[in-house]
């Protein structure tokens, strides 16, 4: 069998010569099926199964146990559910107030200013941080005591226990440092996209006597149809499986875990337990997985929907 | 609608001339850029400032500006924190595992983006999917566990030899070099080997640059897997043992402060260079999440 297409022209002269090629693919696409896709197709396996962190320790089948455990088994399962809606509602809040907020950066530096580097760069600048400093950065500046923004809200007579607060008011502050974190990309896209709209279908507007914000509705915001797009997906389904500010912001707090942090702390002994319950972790990110599937082909529907209307 | 919100506008932009408009709109936009502005400074002010106080300073008064601003804090974090040990282990992992990607992927993408055999398609796609795949976490860890591989430098550097998203954009860019180039080669007696390193590898120097970057960034900034693989502290990266010296140090802001400045100074000194790598890979790099 010839495995080789005939636009091959190197190495004419042996036929293992002439495979050359596939030896040296082999490294590459080896370690990607051994490291990422066998395991992700594996994790529905484990699924199904007692495995717990200990190695050569038998893996048993236990058939849907773990999926009852996980959402109907009443009180025990009320946490799991409780953190499964909390996953919707970061990723609500997350992706609307991202998005806005990106747009209206976005919008702003578009304009011929003084500073827009400087001020595209520092917003930027948090997305290549990482959790860590991004966490620590801001368990500095929520101090409760003399923080900056303790001060801030003394201001206007208000008081927070920030992170250390009541679970809702915690997992409130996660969404803001999370989003503080991530708006630079939403920017970004956004201004990319931006730059891409002609400046004559803003001249032929203005001609006409369009207000600005005839302007926004009309040329910008139909223009902008991919980077809308883009950043709606995006801001979806990565606040879906965000979680990891969680884990340097407040640690694993009842009442505040969102699924993908339910994940790492039941597979690893991090829920005060140092049991690792890898098989319930497996299925509790198949459950996160078929969420994330769920929403995003939805979401996908409203972005083909606005590409026919647009484009 | 529409007019109410004309009229809205019109309240800030007047609506006189042209230009006393489009001022006080950049009057309103220098505003706005502002408030949001001070969110993103007045946390790495506070960063600075802390790390400049003597810790008792810092815990009579937390938010004043530093009476006589020190490095002393810089020196306690560098000796407490284990820093050399562990910024070499970082710097250990990034290069390692970044190099054996880079030059593994290169052959994996270059043969795929000019499809020279028969089932290419069928591997990109497979790259594609695990885009959408369950995470691998669990599984990983019973492989690595099971190889003998957990707590070790080799278990810790496999986890990041793969990066889906970096083999899609270099096969992307490789699409963009003309064949031809590749048939001249061929015919005046090249050997595959020697063209991809000698002529390819210098060509797609923009696109390995993005994903190097991106990578490496990955790799500096991980901390879950340290996390859940390294139980030995003398591997720790940076990332894992600044949560550890944290979690010791719990009130010793101002020593932590200065541990998040050394951590934080590599990243933005690769950033001033290497921004517009960073951000084109982050942004495709971004469909990640």
């Amino acid at each position: 069998m010839k495995i080789m297409r005939d636009s091959y022209l190197f190495g004419s002269g042996g036929r293992w010569q002439r495979l050359t090629p596939l030896f040296l693919l082999l490294p590459g696409v080896l370690l990607y099926f051994l490291i990422a896709l066998g395991p992700s197709i594996a994790t529905s396996y484990f699924s199904f199964t007692d495995a717990t962190g200990l190695r050569g320790a038998p893996v048993n089948w236990v058939g849907l146990d773990n999926y009852k455990e996980f959402l109907f088994q009443g009180l025990a399962s009320r946490d799991n559910i409780a953190a499964t809606l909390r996953t919707l509602r970061f990723s609500a809040l997350v992706t609307v107030i991202q998005f806005t907020l990106g747009l209206i950066i976005a919008l702003l530096l578009n304009q011929k200013l003084r500073g827009r580097t400087f001020f595209r760069t520092l917003f930027f600048i948090p997305v290549i941080l990482g959790v860590v400093i991004q966490g620590l950065m801001w368990r500095l500046f929520l101090l409760p005591r003399g923080g900056p923004m303790a001060t801030m809200f003394g201001w206007f007579g208000l008081q927070s226990e920030f992170l250390g607060g009541q679970p809702n008011e915690a997992f409130m502050w996660v969404i803001v440092v999370q989003i503080w974190a991530n708006v630079g990309i939403t920017m970004v896209i956004f201004l990319s996209g931006m730059q891409t709209i002609s400046e004559e279908l803003y001249e032929a507007a203005r001609i006409d006597g369009a207000s600005n914000w005839q302007l926004f509705r009309n040329v910008t915001w139909p223009q902008l149809t991919p980077a809308i797009n883009t950043n709606f997906l995006l801001n979806i389904v990565g606040s879906l499986q965000a979680w990891q500010l969680f884990y340097t912001l407040i640690g694993y707090k009842p009442g505040t875990q969102v699924l993908g942090y339910l994940v790492f702390a039941e597979g690893f002994g991090q829920t005060g337990s140092p049991a690792f319950r890898q098989g319930f972790a497996a299925a509790a990110s198949i459950v996160l997985f078929f969420i994330v599937l769920i929403i995003g082909a939805a979401a996908n529907k409203v972005v083909s929907w606005n590409e026919q209307r647009y484009m | 609608m529409t007019q109410k919100l004309n009229s809205l506008i019109g309240i800030f932009t007047g609506g006189d001339s042209a230009s006393a408009r489009s001022r006080r709109l950049k009057a309103l936009s220098y505003l706005v850029l502002g408030i949001i502005a001070v969110f993103y400074l007045w946390p790495l002010f506070m960063l600075i400032t802390t790390s400049l106080k003597p810790l008792t300073e810092y815990l009579k008064d937390p938010a004043g500006l530093p009476t006589a601003p020190s490095l002393a804090n810089f020196a306690e974090a560098w000796e407490l924190a284990n820093f050399p040990q562990y910024l070499f282990n970082s710097a250990f992992y990034t290069a390692t595992a970044t190099a054996i990607f880079i030059v593994s992927s290169l052959f994996v993408a270059f043969p795929i983006a000019r499809d020279y055999f028969k089932g290419s398609n069928i591997i990109l796609t497979l790259y594609v999917i695990a885009l959408f795949l369950p995470p691998a976490l669990i599984p990983q860890f019973q492989l690595i566990l099971n190889l003998g591989l957990y707590n070790t430098r080799i278990g810790y550097i496999l986890l990041f030899l793969i990066n889906p998203i970096g083999m899609i954009i270099m096969v992307n860019y490789i699409k963009s070099i003309p064949r031809e180039l590749d048939e001249a080669a061929a015919v005046d007696g090249a050997g595959y080997l020697r063209y991809v390193l000698t002529i390819i590898f210098p060509l797609i120097r923009p696109a390995v640059a993005t994903v190097t970057v991106l990578h490496a960034i990955g790799i500096w900034n991980e901390v879950i897997l340290p996390t859940i693989y390294l139980t030995n502290a003398d591997l720790y990266p940076i990332t894992r043992g600044m949560i550890v010296f944290q979690g010791v140090y719990g009130n010793n802001w101002p020593a932590i402060a200065a541990a998040v400045l050394m951590l934080m100074l590599p990243i933005l000194v690769l950033f001033m260079f290497l921004q517009r790598y960073i951000i084109s890979g982050l942004t495709a790099g971004a469909v990640k999440g």
